[in-house]
This record gives structure tokens, sequence and C-alpha cells, in this order.
């Protein structure tokens, strides 16, 4: 389980005169439950990257905190991450280490011994569908191919918390579904607390159990996507998410449940 | 925490030897290029220790001066003919000899008690005929000498009155210490070998993992950033003292080639120098390894990283030319300089003298502050670099 509580995090962007102050995240308050895939759904610049680099410990805050499984990041930061598993927006690889390689050493990082790393590496790339590539070096990989072995080493420690930063870009379709199949997986048999952010209306509606919509650094509403339609009297998502995201509700709404 | 920096250290070294293509041309240029080097002005001295050695002269009008010739084939020397063109052949150095130039009337001058002009034509230009003038002088003098001692003994005067003085040279110089002026070349390949056997692994493992964006990713691990830090930079010294072993190995086959025996005597390098040299050049290897780190951290790519770090190799390889063009010889604030400290050690192991305890301690301590500066200050940027 996440827990984010009214997180703030200001960014002075250039210097000496030009300086000028962005709130990315402004004062977001959140829960990421167990056994749910929680999508994180916002236009660019809304400060989804952001917000999840400071669950991972990699931005500080400027105020609030963030609980994984109730260890604080900000000052447990090695405890929370080995509960975490974060397929990054940078999801660079070692081209000239194979996709074993790549996956075995974060393992290592991780703390599991050799044997165990390499075991884990093989479970995931048979839930994952990428077998024939573990011997291959990344080098010269698809994007699939690519994204695959990234969350394959973010998964290799099997954390209870999976945080995913836009999994599907560049991916293809049956990439797409093979990877929402593993998420569900993931989700119904080892009661995961998944957290996805995407721009992708799709994504979200075929996904996501519960939606946190983020527009300017604030949590502008959430629910399940039934329930953030409802609110918006909408039939179809995307003009939900419109209206939700760009339509003047400035405030916080929440949706019922 | 360990653990972690040796995982680091493993994948790092394994990535960096993966790097074939890199690899071979550090290897081929330092490790083979000392060698050749060497072998090279082997041929040079011992061209020039051929000519010392043949006994010909070469002379333009050896007909005007019996009395010369006769001299010069009593010191069994062969009088070569100069041809018409000896000027442009020396300017243009085709001709490896200095020519002496006998004017018509020599003969009756030299009879007549007069002192004849010989002419002797080099060309400064031209450091093989040069070499040759001086001999080629030494005959004169030695001429002139018996000349002047007979005219002396048909007067009745004793030869000893000519000599007030007697000088003897005495040279100080060890064979080692002569030897040593040609091997300056070796230290200073020896540490561009550990320059370039660190420089593209020290910019692979910091502004190479955010060109490719897998320094965010690494930092999500539950791993301290010194960890990571300190298993990148072992890996990058590691693969510089291996590249400064490869380059050390190489010059121990490469004086078996050498083609001057002189040059091959003089130049001592053998295992004892060569472990020595790894001892002082292993904190080199740490200090500028962790230099380059810093340097390149600050860089978004690889490419910028290379500019920047170009200051530094430019910075090291002027270095020995500061101890070449010094003739004051070293002063002790040399050996608080890293790479000179190093320059100027490895020259005094091959010209065989002692180093005393506190100058292998002084480079060290050096590298040791430098190390763990640079190491906290890449630890320290390591998180905001990955996120620009």
């Amino acid at each position: 389980m996440i827990e984010v509580r009214g997180i703030a995090r200001r960014f002075v962007q250039g210097s000496g005169r030009s300086a000028r102050a962005v709130q990315a995240v402004d004062g977001l308050s959140w829960v990421a439950g167990d056994g749910c895939i929680s999508g994180l759904l916002g236009p660019n610049g809304a400060g989804k990257t952001t917000l999840l680099r400071i669950v991972a410990g990699l931005v500080q805050a400027d105020a609030g905190q963030v609980l994984v499984d109730g260890i604080d990041v900000a000052t447990q930061r090695r405890a929370a991450l080995a509960r975490i598993g974060v397929l990054s927006d940078a999801r660079g690889l070692y081209p000239r280490l194979t996709a074993l390689e790549n996956i075995v050493y974060y393992g290592r990082l991780q703390g599991l011994s050799e044997a165990a790393a390499e075991a884990s590496a093989h479970s995931l790339a048979q839930t994952l569908q990428m077998l024939p590539l573990l011997p291959r070096r990344t080098e010269g990989f698809s994007q699939g191919e690519r994204m695959k072995t990234a969350l394959a080493r973010a998964l290799v420690h099997d954390p209870h918390n999976i945080i995913l930063d836009e999994p599907t870009n560049g991916l293809d379709v049956p990439a797409t579904r093979a990877l929402r199949e593993a998420l569900r997986r993931l989700r119904d048999e080892h009661g995961k607390c998944i957290v996805f952010s995407t721009h992708l209306m799709q994504e979200v509606e075929r996904l996501c159990d519960h939606v946190l919509v983020m527009a300017r650094g604030r949590a502008v509403a959430q629910g399940s996507v039934a329930e953030l339609c409802a609110l918006t009297g909408h039939d179809d998502f995307e003009s939900c998410f419109v209206q939700l995201a760009f339509g003047g509700k400035s405030a916080e709404t929440e949706a019922a449940g | 925490m360990i653990g972690a920096a040796w995982a680091v250290f493993r994948k790092e070294l394994r990535d960096a030897l993966r790097d074939r293509r890199t690899l071979l041309t550090i290897v081929l240029s330092s490790v083979l290029l000392g060698p050749l080097v060497l072998v090279l002005l082997s041929t040079l001295v011992a061209g020039i220790e051929e000519r010392a050695e043949s006994r010909e002269i070469v002379v333009a009008g050896i007909a005007h001066a019996p009395t010369l010739q006769n001299y010069l084939q009593r010191q069994t020397y062969r009088i070569l003919h100069a041809s018409e063109n000896y000027e442009e052949q020396l300017r243009n150095k085709r001709l490896g000899e200095a020519v002496l130039v006998v004017p018509e009337g020599f003969e009756a001058d030299l009879v007549r008690g007069d002192a004849p002009r010989l002419e002797l034509v080099l060309s400064s230009a031209n450091p093989r005929a040069q070499a040759a003038a001086s001999r080629l002088a030494r005959l004169l003098h030695g001429f002139a000498q018996e000349q002047a001692m007979l005219r002396l003994a048909w007067r009745g005067v004793s030869p000893a009155s000519l000599h007030a003085i007697e000088v003897d040279e005495r040279d100080l110089a060890s064979p080692a210490a002569r030897a040593a002026q040609w091997a300056t070349l070796v230290p200073f390949f020896m540490l561009m070998a550990v320059l370039y056997g660190a420089l593209h692994a020290a910019l692979d493992t910091t502004a190479g993992e955010r060109e490719r964006g897998s320094l965010e990713p690494l930092l999500m691990n539950p791993v301290s950033p010194m960890a990571l830090v300190l298993g990148k930079w072992a890996a990058v010294a590691a693969l510089a003292m291996f590249i400064a072993l490869l380059s050390c190995l190489s010059f121990l086959p490469g004086q078996w080639l050498l083609r001057s025996e002189t040059l091959a005597a003089m130049f001592r390098f053998g295992i004892g120098e060569g472990a020595m040299f790894l001892v002082l050049l292993a904190p080199l290897a740490a200090a500028l390894s962790a230099l380059l780190m810093a340097i390149a951290i600050r860089c978004r790519s690889v490419k910028e990283a290379q500019a920047s770090a170009t200051v530094l190799v430019l910075l090291v390889s002027l270095l020995p030319l500061l101890t070449l063009f010094n003739q004051e010889g070293e002063a002790p604030w040399h050996l608080g300089v890293p790479a000179l400290a190093q320059i100027t050690l490895m020259g005094r192991v091959l010209k065989g003298e002692p180093i005393a305890g506190w100058e292998l301690a002084l480079p060290l301590a050096v590298s040791a502050l430098l190390v763990a500066a640079c190491l906290g200050f890449v630890a320290r940027c390591l998180r905001g670099a990955a996120l620009k």
C-alpha cells in the first residue's frame, strides 16, 4: 500500500533573472491500495512523473509524507525501496549485457543471491513471455523487448508495490495486451499494489480499479472509472477526463465511495 | 554496502571487457606504441653507431695532399671521392658524411711551413653528417699534431713541452643514468596507458549511464550512492591498472628487439623495474579514475564528457615535458603533483637511483585525498544527475 499525504514540491527553472518557480506537486493526498491497480491520469506536465519520483525517494518533497507499507520514504528510503519496484520514465538497459544479466544485476543490488536472482528472472520471463530474450544482448532490442526487460528488472525482487510510469509507451498491440494480462495476474494472484501512470484513456478504462486525475500538480478527482463518469455526467471516459483535467474544476472533487 | 559495491564492480568490469572494439583500440595504442617507438629509436641509434664504426671519409681533392692521404691511410681509413654535387646531397640529407675539401697548393704550403686551410663541409640540419664531422675534425687534429711534433723534433725541441697541462675526462653518469636519457619515453607511455585505460570506462560508467537513461532506474535500488560510486570507481581503476600491466609487460619483449647493442645494454627494464612501475602507477590509476568520473558526472553525454576530459588528458600528457625542459633537475614539489610525481619516480627507477619511503608516501597520500574528494563529489551529484 502506498499512502501519499499532503505532498508538495516546487522546482526553480533557469537561473538569475529568468528563474521561474514551478509548483510541480501541490498538496496532493492519495492512497493506492493492495490488490488494486491504481491509475494516475493527467495531461503532460501535470506532475505525474514528479509524484512518482517522490514516492521512489528520488526527489525530496518540500512538504508532506509518503508511506510505503507504513515505511516513511523520506527517512527510511532504502527499506522503502526494497518494497517497491519502479519502471521509471527512463528505462535504459546496458546494451553489452544480456537481458538476463541486466535483470540479475538489479537482483543483486536488491540483495538477492546470484541463484535467487536468476530463478526470479526466469520466472518473470515466463510471465512476461520473454524467455527467448534472456540469453541475448539487449543491444538492438525492439521497444517492446526493452520494456519487458526493464519491467522484469524492476520486479526481480518480487516487490509488493509496483510503480509503472507510462509502461505502454511505444508498445505494439500484442505487447500492450501481454503487459495488461501480466499486471492483472500480479493483482489477482499476488495481491500487489500497482500504480500505473499514463495519458491513454483506453488503458485506464481497461485496467484500472481506481483512478487519480491530476492537473497542475493537484488531484482534481479520484474514484473508479464509472464513478468519475457519473460525477461528470459523461458516458465517454475521454470527455469525462477532459472536463476534469481542463474543465476549470480546480477544487478537489472526491467521488463518493 | 560492500556487497552492493562488489556487484557494481563485477558488472562494470564485465561491461567494459565486453566493449571489444574500444578495448582493442586502447590495447593497440597504449600497449604496442611504446615498444614500437623504442624499436624505431634503436634503429636510429644503431644507424649512427654503424656510421661511427665504418672507417670511411669523403674528401674532395685528395690528390692535392699526399701527406694527408698517407696519414689517413695509416689510420686505416678508406678515402672516398666526393661527388660533384655533394653540397646539394648534404642539404637534402642524402649524404650522411661530412665532406673534407682540400684546396690546390695544400701540399706546397704544408712543406713551406705555412698553415694551409682545409674546409670541412657539413649541414647542421643533417644530424648524421654532423656526427661524422666531429669524427673527421678529431682525425684532422691528430694529423695537425703529428705534423707539429715532427717539426719540433726537427728543431730539437721535446714534444712534451707543448703539453703544459693534461686533461682527463671522468664521466660521473653511470651506464644506467645514460640509458635513462633514451628511456624517458617509457614512463611517458606508461602514464598514457593508465590514462587511456581509465578514460573510456570512467566516462561510460558516469556520463554513459546518464545518456542511456540507466542512472535513474539504478538509483531506485536500495543501495547508497557511495556504494554505487565505489563499485564503479574500483572497476575503472582496475581496468586502468590492467592496461598499465599489459603496457609494462610489452616493454619486456620490446627491449629484446632493440637493434642497437649499446642502447640494449643501457636500457635496463627488467621484472623488478616493471613491478616498481606498477607500484608507482597504482595510486595514479586510482586518482585519475576518480578525477575522470568527477568530470564526467556533470556531463549529459559521453561526447560532452570527452570534450571536458580533454583538458585533463592534455595536462597529463604535457607534465612530462616539464621534466624534459626543466634544466634545474627535480624539485620536491614535483612529488606532490599527481602524474608528475610518477614520471619523476619512474625515471629514477630507470636510472637505478634509490627512492626513500616518504617519496613513495607523498604521492600516495595526494592520490588518496584526490580519490576521496572526487568520489564524494560524484556520490553527491549522482541523484541530481539522474534527474536532469
